[in-house]
């Protein structure tokens, strides 16, 4: 690790450290993710050597944050007179992301409106991402503006934190020290279903499109049952008819009847193509959410230039 | 999520189709260089350390899928192709070759305890030193263990043929199956791209069993714009002797279960049915065949 100068922490989370370094040889800024491991009887430990070469097949993608090398070194502290192995991860660093972008068009000096074909592109982007990995069989389970990097110089969106599985799931709070957010959380997770798909990514994706347009969050809950409110005083209370099954699900309680309210006039500078996109990135029954593969052939894309993707 | 060989990137399987374009992108970040290729052709003493290796590694896996033991040697050779050849001490061998079968059970969520590895003449790697190899392998290999073989490329072309009939399509992925094991012991095949064996594998195999249906599926291979044509052909080739040799094999095998001529023999047929593919029953019939003077053949060493 001696090719690496670490320059400040910028975020901890549950599995360890993230640090912003600096590559002494060619000053390139990096992403450092460190990670201890379990020593284990049996060398290497399999769910992290599994979950590391899965991340450096995923982060081939260009809209996925790239995994530059993984570094391994023995610790000086040791356990039961053994060193401890610990990995770095090196990911390329990016400056910013969708939530500090956001923010920066709500705040400050000179609030304005996100450009309209900047959000075509980032949501364009997002989605080549979300497809990229659910052609893995990889689900991100907490998209957020947060786990969003930007090259904005560029105009590029990457998805970064990626939740694999046991041993990096609970996604690093990188970058920032917010607490885990519940506003992108699909319905039925909040309703504690099982055997979530996809569509929990879908659900995530609709809210960050939604909040990119309003510059705010679609629905800031703070509870599990308070985002269930939010959700549904906007989309309407679920019904078994919209939604098959909703109301077995383990969490289910009984709610005030909502009526649906018209989406447009949560965001009211959304033309018709993008508000149905957004509706279908909202539907209730999972199974009936667009997938990202379809988003990325959606109306709503057709003035986009795809060539530069 | 979980790792396949002949599916490394997906197992939603509607997207099958759209993430093999992907593979035959990547697919060389997942071969030996071409450098290790020729010291191979050039010299015997790499020869014998590779052929050491992976008898370790048909060692250590004989209780695992040979799906095991042949991405242990994809690690092998990923592994001394950009190390360097090793010394050719023999716990050096045996240690890589541990660490590459443990690397790759792991891979395939499979169970087992190091100390199954220990029964080999009292040589004993403490799980700390097999770890430190396995670092030193995955720091070679940049962690690019989700390898992209010849596996992956299967259900790929043969969706190419024209066969429907399921247990058609079965018999044509298995002898081509045997292929691709038999012929990741020929070093003469390493040079080729995985996509280029699996072609070359099924085309034999088309060849053997459908031999009417074997030029209209040559012809839906060549047109594939991701296979090179010439490169096809030189493997088709190359790939000959091997499919020969799987002749024979069958051969010997049906009659020497009519008239067993040695116990050998009838070993070797019977754990034909189960894997044929190690290489240490290749070595069997080999020095069997010499034995038995049939015409001496050059076998290219693996």
């Amino acid at each position: 690790m001696d090719m690496y100068e670490k320059l400040e922490k910028v975020g901890e989370g549950t599995y360890g450290k993230v640090y912003k370094a600096k590559d002494k040889a060619t000053g390139q800024l990096v992403a450092l993710k460190k990670t201890k491991l379990e020593m284990d009887e049996e060398g290497i430990p399999p769910t992290a050597l599994r979950e590391v070469s899965l991340l450096q097949m995923l982060s081939q993608s260009l809209y996925v944050v790239r995994l530059l090398c993984v570094e391994h070194v023995d610790s000086r502290k040791l356990v039961d007179g053994k060193p401890k192995p610990v990995l770095y991860l090196v990911f390329e660093y990016l400056d910013t992301d969708l939530k500090k972008f956001i923010d920066s068009h709500r705040k400050g000096q000179n609030p304005r409106p996100l450009p309209p074909t900047q959000i075509q592109s980032f949501l364009y982007q997002l989605c080549k991402g979300v497809a990229h990995c659910h052609s893995h069989g990889v689900l991100h389970r907490d998209l957020k503006p947060q786990n969003l990097l930007l090259d904005k110089d560029r105009g590029i969106l990457k998805i970064a934190d990626l939740g694999l599985g046991r041993a990096f799931t609970v996604p690093l709070k990188s970058y920032t020290h917010e607490i885990v957010t519940l506003w992108y959380r699909a319905p039925e997770v909040l309703l504690g279903s099982t055997h979530y798909s996809t569509g929990v990514d879908m659900w995530s994706v609709g809210c960050i499109f939604a909040e990119m347009v309003r510059r705010q969050a679609l629905f800031p809950g703070d509870s599990e049952f308070q985002q269930l409110l939010h959700i549904f005083r906007l989309l309407g209370t679920p019904t078994e008819k919209q939604w098959p099954g909703v109301t077995s699900l383990r969490d289910w309680h009984v709610y005030p009847q909502w009526e649906p309210q018209n989406l447009a006039r949560a965001v009211p500078s959304l033309g018709p193509e993008g508000i149905d996109l957004l509706s279908n990135m909202l539907k209730y029954d999972p199974a009936e959410r667009i997938s990202a593969k379809a988003a990325l052939d959606h109306p709503y894309f057709d003035s986009l230039d795809k060539s530069q993707f | 999520m979980d790792f396949d060989l002949e599916n490394p990137l997906t197992d939603l399987h509607d997207d099958y189709f759209d993430s093999v374009t992907s593979l035959f992108l990547i697919e060389s970040d997942h071969m030996p260089s071409q450098n290790y290729f020729l010291t191979l052709q050039h010299g015997d003493f790499d020869i014998s350390v590779r052929r050491e290796a992976i008898a370790s590694v048909s060692q250590f896996s004989c209780n695992f899928d040979p799906l095991v033991s042949y991405l242990a040697v994809n690690y092998i050779d990923r592994f001394l192709s950009r190390h360097g050849m090793l010394q050719p001490k023999q716990w050096i061998l045996k240690l890589l070759a541990i660490s590459c079968v443990s690397l790759a059970a792991k891979m395939n969520k499979i169970e087992f305890s190091l100390t199954d590895f220990q029964f080999d003449g009292g040589m004993i790697f403490d799980p700390q030193t097999i770890q430190r190899m396995e670092f030193l392998i995955l720091g070679a290999l940049k962690w690019r263990m989700r390898s992209i073989t010849a596996f992956s490329f299967v259900s790929f072309f043969i969706s190419l043929s024209k066969l429907e009939d399921p247990p058609l399509l079965q018999a044509l992925k298995a002898r081509a199956t045997e292929i691709i094991f038999n012929a990741q012991n020929d070093t003469k095949l390493l040079v080729f791209k995985p996509s280029i064996i699996a072609a070359c594998a099924l085309l034999h195999a088309s060849h053997e069993l459908f031999p009417l249906q074997y030029p209209c599926f040559r012809k839906a291979l060549s047109s594939c714009s991701y296979v090179n044509k010439e490169n096809m052909l030189k493997c088709y080739n190359a790939m000959q002797a091997i499919v020969l040799e799987g002749y024979e094999f069958v051969f010997e095998a049906l009659s020497s279960s009519v008239t067993p001529v040695n116990v050998l023999d009838q070993q070797f047929s019977s754990s034909e049915n189960k894997s044929n593919h190690t290489s240490t029953v290749t070595t069997a019939t080999t020095t069997l065949r010499l034995e038995k003077g049939i015409k001496k053949r050059k076998i290219s060493g693996y």
